[in-house]
């Protein structure tokens, strides 16, 4: 799956949970300094990655510099599926 | 009071919720969303379902219990203790946080429950003047971004936060390895029925906010909404966060006449949205002055959309307030008509 299939699937995502229109998702900031998303939202949005894109999300993926901003999910989807 | 507000034909989500349209049926977008995604919300509730009881039944007992039960003595978290207890067949500890606005007659519940199950009881009361400055700031100042408080009132937000924090103090203090609260979807979203609680993780979606009540109140908050680091550094796992009323299939009714049987009546002295706190009707008040909607439309129009609650109930509920209270609450609080205008202005002067 490319990467840009993996941003459609999250803004996607992002759009229809969190009642923002996709013009206002920034890609490189975080969802929660921009107010899009709260607590339950970062909870949320780990389990959305780990159902649809099949990857085992742990304790140790739980940072900041991967969940940070939608680029860095990305790339943690990106790095889970190459290590599969 | 909002009674005259048009509201969407199938549930009570009102024209001032955030990012609400109506269809020429005057049926708004999150009933017609809903609709839609009834199947994929099955599944997610089937697996949920799986993974509880896979959860419970490879628990690795590390301590005296295996739950910590959030327990409010509203009419939710007895059904979830009860659950707890009978149908899972947890050895849990009930915790109830005392804000000093719970009903005598929820104490009475509390108590006939409590005995009832046969279940330990841990009652936490932070002292009377830093929980009121504490729920004095929620109200008065924009401590919560509006997207935090689409589901819930700034004050209920931060008194849940400290049930939380404090439940998650009492699991890692003792190594429970799981925390329930009576949470049903509504209240929180589909994919948190079960969740890792993971501290360090969330802590960064409560800077910003914690950062606010420490400006108002005072680094003493740190007390009741903070864990720390000495704690936090020693955990090796974090408990998971179970919502076991989350996959069940059940009315209020049939909450009620499953509780019954322990003693547990319906107090009189609350609003129709709460089965304990007497804050509840002042809370709601205040976010519909400032929002301008009720907080429970959204927790109310999902019982609907699942076919367990009637839209004329859940208009009688929300209508259901003591107003009375709410005079007295705002004096207990220190709170004056016009710190709910200055925060109102505050909030809409923001996108």
């Amino acid at each position: 799956m490319s990467n840009e299939v993996n941003l459609e699937k999250i803004l996607s995502f992002v759009v229809d949970t969190y009642m923002v229109e996709i013009d206002e998702i920034p890609l490189d900031e975080s969802l929660i300094d921009e107010g899009i998303i709260d607590s339950f939202g970062l909870i949320e949005l780990a389990s959305f990655l780990e159902k649809a894109f099949l990857i085992p999300i742990t304790d140790t993926d739980l940072t900041r510099d991967n969940f940070g901003s939608i680029n860095k999910m990305i790339a943690l989807v990106d790095r889970k599926k190459s290590n599969a | 009071m909002l009674n005259n507000i048009e509201r969407c034909s199938k549930c009570i989500q009102s024209k001032n919720f955030p990012k609400i349209k109506f269809d020429e049926n005057g049926v708004c977008n999150f009933c017609n969303k809903a609709s839609k995604s009834t199947e994929i919300e099955a599944s997610l509730i089937d697996n949920a379902k799986i993974k509880i009881s896979d959860l419970f039944d490879n628990k690795v007992k590390s301590g005296e219990y295996d739950a910590v039960v959030c327990y409010s003595g509203g009419k939710d978290s007895t059904y979830v203790l009860k659950l707890a207890v009978e149908k899972y067949g947890l050895n849990v500890l009930a915790f109830t946080l005392d804000n000093g606005y719970i009903a005598e007659a929820a104490w009475k519940n509390i108590r006939k429950v409590v005995d009832g199950l046969g279940v330990d009881h841990w009652v936490y009361r932070p002292g009377s003047g830093n929980y009121k400055a504490i729920a004095r700031a929620s109200a008065v100042t924009d401590v919560y971004r509006k997207n935090t408080l689409t589901r819930i009132s700034a004050i209920c937000n931060s008194c849940i936060s400290m049930v939380n924090i404090t439940a998650l103090k009492i699991a890692l203090e003792k190594k429970i390895p799981f925390i329930l609260a009576g949470f049903t979807l509504g209240q929180i979203p589909i994919n948190a029925i079960i969740y890792k609680n993971h501290y360090k993780f969330l802590a960064d979606s409560r800077k910003e906010s914690l950062d606010k009540l420490r400006k108002e109140v005072g680094d003493v908050v740190d007390d009741y909404l903070c864990i720390k680091d000495e704690l936090i550094n020693e955990v090796k796992e974090y408990p998971h966060n179970v919502n076991i009323l989350c996959v069940e299939d059940i009315t209020e009714t049939e909450i009620k006449d499953a509780i019954a049987p322990l003693g547990w009546v319906s107090p009189g002295d609350v609003d129709g949205c709460s089965s304990n706190c007497m804050l509840n009707t002042f809370n709601n008040y205040v976010h519909e002055e400032v929002f301008g909607y009720n907080p429970y439309e959204m927790e109310l129009s999902h019982l609907i959309r699942e076919g367990l609650m009637t839209r004329t109930e859940a208009l009688g509920k929300i209508n259901d307030r003591p107003v009375e209270q709410i005079e007295p609450i705002m004096a207990s609080l220190s709170i004056e008509k016009n710190d709910i205008i200055a925060v109102k202005n505050v909030y809409d002067s923001k996108p």
